[in-house]
């Protein structure tokens, strides 16, 4: 119980601070999406940014929309290093790296192998159990980003 | 091999009832054992050249110890020394975890459950089961969480440090139960070591000792373990078994949460007019954890403590915003944040409409007449510590 809520506080905090940017957002769309990223990344952010989605997930952000990076920074606290880390490899470098290891096997991605990759965030370049591990983790960390979002809808 | 003997039989005395090793990871530790006796002819770097010799008892015993891993062997209380040896064994360009296991091997203690816990140590170091197991025991420190959970969240850690490379994270279980694992492994390989060959045969009987096909086992059985730890947490998932139907479980979960997300968000955005969620709301949210049915009281109750610690430094003001919310009424008299904590928690319990006639009648009746519930003499206490004077009605 304590390590769960810790995690939903620590994601609440740095919610707040991404939405403490300031920003001009007139349509419901704007501020939709202005809370989305800001969770996003909040709870990417939870518990050092470490894993493999989080990296990635943080990485989208900021590829998507230059001006994403000054709320990821803020929720982060410090500033994105432009290391290998923050610049994602292309999918197909990855997949190289990734069949160097997997020469022996000649796996078939199944269906529904492609379909949880798309899901997880940076899951094209996984493997089959690393695929899992993270799928582990996002899930906890969606379960609490969903939690704290229901609990505050509901207060408001 | 016969110096081995003595140690293995020792490993047998040391069987607990626990039996649920699997053979193959009794095997194993049995094979640790070995390679450790072996190891003690060779100095470590000849040691690893002769790893040549024990290459493929070597590949085994990666499984075995992998298999110790993923099944909760001993963990042996000090992994630094481990660390360093490993990585001067790894600089040595083996590219195969086997070598890197069986070097770290010589480390290991004499004893047997440390040997399985060592050996587990330094296996587990690379391996990503490995990270289970710092997870279930960070999970069991904190003695509340969903195994799963923190498993998952430990791993989140880890997971960076070791793809393929052997993590330098080393985890120390002090669980019996753990240990009684790590002993019954090796009792148990104990038992089956007589029957196969010592050296060459790591394999389960009647499975092919192919080191391709090990290595297959290896990663199936790391993918069932994880399975299990999703089927935990993804709800619903207990009725149906097996992989494809599993993963489409959690896809359908992911996408869900995913689709929850994006829907809240939109809402959240439709309630608000500008973005100005903040602290206001943050206590809210600490203040409104009784309130959700699906709220745990002890939950509850933690909340009230971190919120406790948030808002000390904070002003008084905005520990009495949440009491305000939901009174639709401004108390601008300062109220010890420990009593504003209690007249919450009893607050969110009661309906609103007659706590507010309550507190109406109490004032205009004085202080004595209000002791008909407990909750709003806690209240009035909190108030008339404060200027109540500023009350109004």
């Amino acid at each position: 119980m304590k390590a769960r809520s810790s995690l939903k506080q620590e994601f609440l905090e740095k919610w707040r601070k991404g939405l403490q940017i300031g920003r001009n957002d007139s349509t419901i769309l704007e501020r939709k999406d202005a809370i989305k990223l800001s969770a996003d990344v909040a709870i990417a952010a939870t518990r050092n940014a470490a894993t493999r989605w989080r990296r990635a997930l943080l990485c989208d952000v900021v590829s998507k929309n230059p001006t994403n990076k000054h709320v990821v920074e803020q929720i982060l606290g410090h500033k994105l290093k432009n290391t290998a880390a923050t610049t994602r490899l292309t999918t197909a470098c990855r997949r190289r790296i990734l069949r160097r290891g997997q020469n022996y096997r000649r796996r078939k991605r199944n269906k529904r192998s492609r379909a949880l990759r798309k899901l997880v965030p940076g899951g094209e370049e996984m493997d089959g159990v690393l695929l899992l591990q993270e799928t582990l983790d996002y899930i906890v960390s969606l379960r609490a980003q969903v939690d704290v979002m229901r609990r505050l809808a509901a207060i408001t | 091999m016969n110096s081995g003997l003595p140690e293995m039989l020792h490993c047998l005395n040391l069987t607990s009832e626990n039996c649920e090793m699997s053979v193959l990871e009794r095997q194993r530790s049995c094979l640790k054992w070995q390679q450790e006796q072996l190891s003690h002819h060779h100095p470590p770097i000849p040691y690893f050249n002769g790893n040549d010799h024990l290459a493929y008892s070597g590949f085994h015993g990666d499984q075995a110890l992998s298999d110790l891993v993923l099944n909760g062997g001993a963990m042996k209380p000090d992994p630094g020394v481990e660390h360093d040896d490993f990585r001067r064994f790894m600089n040595y360009g083996s590219g195969t975890t086997d070598f890197q296991i069986s070097s770290a091997l010589p480390r290991t203690v004499s004893c047997p459950p440390y040997v399985a816990a060592a050996s587990v140590d330094s296996a587990a170091a690379g391996k990503e089961s490995c990270k289970k197991r710092k997870a279930d025991r960070s999970h069991k420190i904190a003695a509340e969480e969903k195994k799963m959970k923190g498993c998952a969240e430990e791993e989140s850690k880890i997971t960076e440090q070791n793809s393929n490379s052997k993590s330098t994270t080393t985890t120390i279980s002090t669980s019996a139960n753990k240990n009684s694992k790590g002993a019954s492994a090796n009792a148990k390989k104990a038992s089956d070591a007589p029957k196969t060959d010592y050296i060459h045969v790591r394999a389960r009987r009647g499975q092919a000792t192919d080191s391709h096909s090990l290595a297959e086992r290896v990663r199936r059985e790391k993918i069932s373990e994880r399975m299990k730890y999703l089927q935990d947490l993804v709800p619903g998932c207990n009725k149906v078994t097996g992989k494809a139907s599993m993963l489409d479980e959690i896809i359908n979960y992911v996408q869900s949460l995913q689709r929850q997300v994006e829907f809240l968000s939109m809402k959240l955005a439709a309630i608000n007019p500008r973005l100005d969620f903040d602290i206001e709301n943050y206590i809210l949210k600490e203040m409104f954890p009784a309130c959700p049915p699906a709220m745990e009281p002890d939950h509850s109750h933690l909340q009230f403590n971190t919120s406790v610690e948030e808002v000390s430094g904070s002003g008084l003001e905005m520990v009495v915003d949440p009491m305000d919310a939901t009174l639709r009424r401004t108390i601008s008299a300062p109220i010890t944040v420990q009593q504003s904590f209690l007249d919450s928690s009893s607050l969110n319990q009661t309906q609103q409409v007659t706590w507010e006639d309550e507190l109406r009648n109490l004032y205009s009746m004085e202080y004595q007449q209000g002791r008909s519930t407990p909750f709003i003499s806690q209240q009035i206490t909190g108030f008339l510590e404060a200027n109540h004077v500023k009350l109004e009605m």
